[in-house]
């Protein structure tokens, strides 16, 4: 892999993230940071075409880090071109926010049909109230309802992630109204302190690869992937 | 060809469920061969839903309602089409897979499939591995269909596949599969014999391993 020392850093992310990473992200760092508009998240097939018009868009070769996971394939067949990339190896955000791979599949696997919700989600995102006041005026409170029921009738839990109790206390009442429209579906509410973790060992990397790039192809296949020059993001890359 | 054909391909990809049925009948009113207006009028307003759908031009809330329409066509249609002697095609049986509880995919095929001649078994969601072996024993369909949402759950096929396998069943199914995060290759390579990209893609696979086609 050619080094990527010495290269300036460029970050790439959902706007999900925008709140964690402006906490965590060294000043100087990173010589540009660009927060996409979490929309490309409902047609992942246009996902790639934005975020590779954006990689493209950098004549300096980076090493741009990417602020997405998988995300329903969004991230699938993007080229790294001239520069290298840095992506975490999860699925979505929500292993970003819980923590961990581990910690996200704990949570699945105890209940598979689990909404989350967290702070740049609520701010940036959407959630089943959001949507059906945004189906309403469109195909009225009846029909819109019957959307609504298609498409989350099956969801058992609704999850408010916070990184820390002072999120947690500012969201809660956003969190507990949306909850209150889930329990027609018969979905309960619940609460978890989320970690940053991930995106500060994301960070981390990001500093020490600066320095040494050893330290990035020890990553790989671990919870990073790093896509050298020339390179794609693949599907079975983020299989685990 | 019947100006019927053209305006139900429009009432279904507006999800116009009043309108779809009625026109269903004025079809059949007019003598229309019930298997024609499935092939011409109501086929074809799926398809482009599910070419609009891929291309992000039409969304969630549009399909269901284009699904819903497709439905209540169908219901005024299929006796008709049972009445002109169209047989049952084959057999399939079919669910969202371990983990997952989406089904609105798996239900717009499972629907297709039907309109199509299957009969369709209908496991639903979030079905284990050992569901879908028990129900190729039970039913002996000529098919397994399987559905995912989430990059999470897609792995979840690849275990089904392999128990299917291991419980020797492997070799009397055709497995398809099908959901937002999977493809052809993937279904190549989990071992699975084909992929659909939408409900009538899902269908059209369908009646091809049945020699339907």
């Amino acid at each position: 892999m050619p080094s990527p020392e010495g290269l300036p850093v460029v970050v790439i992310s959902c706007q999900v993230l925008q709140d964690v990473l402006k906490r965590l992200l060294p000043e100087g760092l990173a010589r540009e940071v660009i927060y996409m508009d979490y929309g490309l998240h409902q047609v992942p097939s246009r996902m790639s075409g934005t975020l590779q018009e954006t990689i493209d868009s950098f004549e300096q070769p980076s090493l741009i880090v990417l602020g997405y996971g998988l995300c329903g394939n969004g991230l699938r067949g993007l080229r790294a071109g001239k520069h290298t990339l840095l992506v975490p190896r999860v699925d979505d955000c929500i292993a970003l926010l819980l923590g961990s791979h581990r910690s996200y599949i704990r949570e699945f696997e105890s209940v598979p049909g689990t909404y989350y919700l967290s702070k740049g989600w609520l701010e940036s995102g959407s959630h089943p109230l959001k949507e059906y006041n945004e189906y309403v005026p469109k195909y009225g409170p009846e029909q819109a309802m019957w959307i609504m029921d298609q498409q989350y009738q099956h969801y058992e839990r609704l999850i408010l992630v916070a990184h820390d109790q002072a999120d947690m206390e500012e969201y809660r009442p956003q969190a507990q109204e949306i909850a209150r429209f889930c329990e027609r579906w018969g979905m309960r509410y619940e609460e978890r302190l989320g970690s940053d973790r991930y995106v500060r060992r994301l960070i981390e990397l990001v500093m020490s690869a600066v320095k040494d790039t050893g330290i990035l192809q020890d990553q790989v296949n671990g919870d990073f992937l790093i896509i050298p020059p020339g390179g794609e993001i693949r599907q079975e890359q983020f299989i685990r | 060809m019947s100006r019927v054909y053209e305006r139900l391909s429009t009432a279904i990809l507006e999800g116009d469920a009043e309108k779809a049925p009625k026109l269903v009948e004025r079809g059949l009113e007019q003598g229309l061969v019930p298997k024609d207006i499935l092939d011409n009028g109501l086929v074809p307003g799926m398809n482009e839903v599910g070419v609009r759908f891929k291309a992000g031009d039409m969304f969630v809330p549009e399909v269901l309602m284009s699904a819903d329409a497709m439905q209540a066509s169908l219901k005024v249609l299929r006796p008709e089409l049972v009445a002109s002697g169209a047989k049952l095609i084959g057999k399939i049986v079919m669910g969202t897979v371990k983990g997952d509880l989406h089904d609105i995919g798996k239900n717009l095929v499972g629907m297709m499939c039907e309109g199509a001649g299957f009969e369709v078994i209908d496991l639903g969601f979030n079905v284990d591995p050992e569901k879908f072996i028990d129900a190729i024993k039970e039913h002996q369909p000529d098919i397994v269909g399987m559905s995912a949402l989430l990059t999470t759950t897609m792995r979840a096929m690849a275990l089904t596949i392999r128990a299917i396998q291991e419980a020797g069943l492997r070799d009397q199914v055709k497995i398809m599969i099908g959901g937002a995060p999977v493809d052809a290759e993937f279904a190549e390579r989990i071992g699975a014999d084909g992929y659909g990209s939408n409900g009538p893609a899902g269908s059209d696979l369908a009646k091809k391993f049945v020699g339907a086609a």
